[in-house]
């Protein structure tokens, strides 16, 4: 090193000061995450098992009703869905059939009820549970098939039946309006 | 006068900001749980009309009501006529049949059936009948089952909680 160097290293007027940068803010995610939390504890609170056994299928035009009865506190649900061209049975959706088996086909007909019957008594297997014949069907289905439905749930033992419906308070002014404007 | 100790310079420097608690792996969950749930909500969750059977009934009955001795029972029925019944008699709709009351027909207006005046025929046999429970409702085999919910839902709205269910023997001439 130069003498010169070293004189004017040492002179403090002349010395470089760095500059401190200000660190960068870091993204605040606390507000995020508080979100999160109340959307986590509402989507726990609103879901059960049960509602997604009975969970409406969107290839079946329901019925609306403005009545909703409660499904029994203790009981089992064994749904079976009726559609225009298929029926399927039980909560791991077998298929059955065409709902004209029902009527046409007497072995499948016995086939159902000695499925019901089967159901039945894994479910009264179960403590205080009782059973349940839970019936979703479109709209379009002719009552023919329902009363077989039924038929084959009270042979095969079941205690109540419900009907899957959608809850509207307002069909019967929608459905008098309608009738009016004809 | 405070003294000034070279060491203290040294451990201010080494003073950081307090870290914030990584929020990084609870984020993951959440982004993991939240879309798993939202996909096994139920937006339209589906409403029930629980039927009932009456003592000794299995579920359907058959027959065309009526009967013979024996006490006389306020039993109230709701024929619901189908379109082939209707191919031969003409009548398209609803037949309300009580004991001692003459038939009050619904007719179906253009093919649809009379709800409203259902619900007005129902909401009169209640002022007559306020503790009366029971209620059947005889479905011909062709009325769609969209029909026959309407006309269950009616009769309960109307403090029949007691709904039977009825499939009447018919016989086309």
């Amino acid at each position: 090193m130069h003498i010169t160097d070293k004189l004017s290293s040492s002179n403090k007027s002349a010395r470089r000061v760095r500059r401190k940068f200000e660190e960068a803010k870091s993204l605040s995610i606390t507000s995020l995450l508080d979100e999160l939390t109340i959307i986590l504890v509402f989507l726990v609170k609103n879901i059960s098992t049960e509602a997604v056994k009975i969970s409406s299928d969107p290839a079946i035009q329901y019925p609306t009703t403005i009545t909703n009865d409660e499904l029994l506190a203790k009981g089992v649900a064994t749904p079976i869905k009726i559609f225009p061209d298929r029926i399927v049975v039980g909560t791991e959706a077998l298929e059955y059939g065409s709902p004209a088996d029902l009527l046409e086909n007497p072995k499948k007909r016995q086939d159902l009820i000695t499925y019901l019957s089967a159901e039945v008594n894994s479910i009264l297997q179960q403590k205080d549970a009782e059973t349940c014949l839970l019936v979703q069907a479109d709209y379009s289905i002719p009552c023919d098939y329902i009363t077989e439905i039924v038929r084959a749930g009270t042979a095969a033992g079941y205690s109540y039946i419900y009907f899957a419906t959608l809850e509207d308070a307002d069909w019967l002014q929608k459905y008098n309006l309608s009738l009016a404007q004809q | 006068m405070e003294r000034y100790r070279p060491s203290a310079m040294r451990q201010q420097k080494s003073q950081t900001i307090p870290q914030e608690p990584n929020l990084v792996p609870i984020m993951n969950l959440f982004l993991t749980i939240i879309p798993m749930l939202m996909m096994m909500v139920v937006i339209s969750q589906i409403a029930l009309l629980a039927l009932n059977f009456s003592q000794g009934e299995g579920g359907v009955t058959t027959g065309g009501g009526g009967g013979g001795g024996g006490p006389v029972t306020e039993k109230v029925e709701i024929h619901i006529l189908g379109k082939n019944y209707a191919a031969s008699t003409n009548f398209l709709g609803m037949e309300i049949r009580e004991p001692g009351v003459a038939t009050k027909n619904i007719p179906a207006i253009n093919g649809f059936y009379d709800y409203p005046s259902l619900d007005k025929a129902l909401q009169e046999i209640r002022s007559r009948k306020g503790d009366l429970n029971d209620i059947t409702v005889l479905v011909h085999p062709d009325v769609l089952y969209g029909d026959l919910m309407k006309t269950i839902d009616l009769c309960k709205v109307h403090g029949f909680s007691q709904v039977h269910y009825s499939a009447p023997k018919v016989q086309y001439y």
